[in-house]
């Protein structure tokens, strides 16, 4: 397998707190990566970091071998990186259908999309966008109606919309019912292969569900990394998770 | 694909009833001068309309891509002055000084035109000043704004700054501007020999062109893919940014076309009011505009039009008795008030829910259960 990312003694400091401090990270094209570690391990700062909402002060992020480390977030989405973000964040004045074409963005240039309608021939991909994150019925509806889990599952459309090779998904199961977060899983595993995703998440269940390889991130650095049984039976992860009710 | 799938037809049949309703407005105000044969009526009806002209350019930037510009009468006045600089240049010698000085300079001691006002000999280049001077203000303000992430009320605040100062600066420089007076006297607009009075149904209709091509070319606007983008930025700026797009260039794109189209309005107010003034650049109307425009309903450029005509009409109409004039701003401060608190899309979106009640009328919605209870929340700019 090729690597896809590639990150290098990457940090950053929030006043002199380093949230992310020398991280080292590669993931192959076409993995499916989870990140765990406990609260305030630094993981959400990770993919702020990549997808370039946080700038990072030391390291280097590769991907594909070219540095994005310092580029603006949207050339960095450009190049093919999409992120769900922790708290789901679609536009709710706006339909699913809509949503998804604000995604699936081809041009980007302000010019060019001011002359081509905002109902793009390509509805027909977007509606099976929707069929595969299950909101069909809900195609032509405002995204403020959606549940919360939907809103989720729409999210992660929006990436596939988006045609991100590079999914970076931050707790996409959080808040979620059993059912919902079964039908989560159902979807990343669809999504295995055809996309390189790092996926954020707490819950173990899902996790063991999901996973191929797990990373550990422990105090902004990298723990360990392995298998689901390799970090389960690990001493130092089960001392982090110490009290926590991760259930490793 | 879309007519064999149920629950995509209400969103079609919407968009085909939206422009039915915005041509039916643009033929009803080419059709009041068929009514009404009164010169004086009909400058009063072109005044409206370039007001509402001016709210539905807020719409636009406001209701769409969620850019609260208080300075929108800055672009207003930059048009208006545009169009009095060149009507004034061509008035006949008698109201001119030597070498064809305007008389307020004659009066100030200025002895040469000031190489700003050479080009307004051209009424053609006056046109074109009167749109491109207002757009390129708000680019390059958009590129300062917008490149350092400026939003929400700073916005507005930095706005109505800058239309503070300009409007000081108008008073202030009275040999070229002339001041608290601003420009009175002028010509009368002649284009391609075509003459256009105040009090004619010349004007009452060029007015009522331009409102209708721009209303018109506004809709196509919110209606492609950039319109589309303009709405996502206003719900979540920062997520338009990870799905890859420049969000400053869009609100850039967003305000500079909103400014343009009032630069065009404030040419045809000068037109219509036969003088230019600071007043049509200052604070008071630029509030107007706003509150026309959340009257209306801001996320629809015909509401935010509407709500322009109504109000100001209604203004017009309850001026008539001075002792009414010192409160209409209480009145109108009270209007306002009373919309954002319980009609937060305005006349347009009260509209909007009268019709989701009828479509949710038993039969009226043919889809299955799942697309109509998702259709219940249809949101409000899709009506109107
Ligand atoms: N913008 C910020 N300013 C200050 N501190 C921050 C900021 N973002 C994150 N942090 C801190 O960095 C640490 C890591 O946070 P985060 O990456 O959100 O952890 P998690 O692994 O739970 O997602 C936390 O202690 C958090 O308080
Ligand atoms: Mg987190």
């Amino acid at each position: 397998m090729t690597e896809h990312l590639h990150i290098e003694g990457l940090g950053v400091e929030f006043n002199g707190f380093k949230a992310v401090n020398d991280l080292n990270l590669s993931v192959a094209q076409g993995e499916l990566r989870c990140l765990i570690g406990p609260n305030g391990a630094g993981k959400t700062t990770t993919l702020d970091l990549i997808c370039g909402k946080t700038r990072p002060m030391h390291g280097s992020i590769r991907y594909r071998g070219r540095e994005i480390a310092r580029l603006p977030e949207f050339q960095i989405a450009r190049a093919g990186i999409g992120r769900k973000f922790q708290v789901p964040s679609v536009f709710r004045q706006l339909t699913v259908r809509e949503n998804l074409e604000v995604a699936h963005c081809k041009h980007i240039s302000v010019y060019t999309n001011i002359l081509r309608s905002g109902r793009s021939a390509e509805s027909d991909g977007l509606e099976k966008l929707a069929a595969f994150v299950d909101l069909s019925d809900y195609f032509e509806a405002p995204a403020s109606v959606l549940s919360h889990g939907q809103t989720q599952w729409l999210e992660i459309a929006l990436l596939l919309a988006q045609d991100s090779e590079l999914i970076l998904l931050d707790e996409p199961a959080a808040g979620m019912t059993h059912q919902e977060t079964q039908k989560t899983a159902d979807i990343c595993n669809r999504l295995k292969g055809k996309h390189t995703i790092i996926v954020v998440e707490h819950d173990m269940g899902f996790v063991r569900q999901i996973a191929q390889v797990v990373s550990v991130m422990h105090q902004g650095t990298l723990l360990m990394e392995g298998t689901v049984e390799e970090i389960s039976r690990d001493q130092r992860v089960r001392e982090v998770y110490l009290g926590s009710t991760l259930g490793i | 694909m879309f007519d064999s799938s149920a629950h995509a037809n209400p969103t079609r049949n919407r968009n085909r009833l939206q422009l039915a309703l915005y041509l039916a407005f643009c033929v009803a105000i080419f059709a009041v001068p068929l009514f009404i044969d009164d010169d004086f009526l009909l400058n009063r009806y072109a005044r409206y309309l370039v007001l509402g002209m001016v709210a539905m350019a807020l719409s636009l930037s406001w209701g769409y891509a969620g850019i609260l510009n208080l300075g929108q009468a800055l672009s207003f006045g930059l048009g208006s002055y545009a169009m009095a600089m060149t009507l004034k240049l061509k008035t006949v010698p008698i109201h001119t000084g030597p070498d064809g000085l305007p008389d307020f300079m004659v009066w100030n001691n200025v002895e040469t035109l000031p190489w700003f006002w050479v080009p307004y000999q051209s009424t053609a280049f006056a046109i074109f000043a009167g749109v491109a001077v207002p757009w390129a203000l708000a680019a390059i303000l958009g590129w300062f704004m917008f490149r350092g992430r400026i939003t929400g009320v700073f916005v507005a605040i930095i706005t109505l700054a800058i239309l503070v100062v300009a409007n000081l600066l108008v008073i202030d420089q009275q040999r070229y501007t002339g001041g608290f007076n601003g420009i009175t006297d002028l010509a009368q607009l002649e284009i391609l020999g075509l003459e256009f009075d105040a009090y004619s149904k010349s004007t009452y209709f060029l007015v009522a062109s331009c409102l209708s091509v721009c209303l018109l070319g506004a809709l196509a606007i919110t209606r492609s893919k950039a319109g589309l983008i303009f709405q996502a930025i206003r719900d979540q700026e920062e997520r338009v940014r990870f799905f890859g797009y420049d969000v400053a260039a869009y609100k850039i794109m967003a305000m500079s076309i909103s400014a343009a189209i009032a630069g065009l309005a404030g040419m045809l107010y000068t037109v219509v009011m036969e003088f230019a003034s600071p007043t049509f650049m200052d604070v008071p109307l630029s509030l107007s505009i706003v509150i026309w425009c959340a009257v209306g309903g801001r996320q629809s450029l015909l509401g935010a039009t509407i709500g322009a005509i109504v109000v100001a009409g209604m203004q017009g109409a309850l001026s008539e008795s001075e002792t009414f004039l010192d409160t209409w701003m209480l009145v109108m401060g009270l209007i306002f008030v009373l919309v954002v608190l319980f009609l937060p899309n305005g006349l347009a979106g009260l509209l909007d829910m009268a019709g989701r009640r009828l479509m949710r009328r038993p039969g009226a919605l043919a889809g299955g259960p799942a697309p109509a209870k998702g259709l219940s929340g249809q949101k409000a700019k899709d009506q109107t």
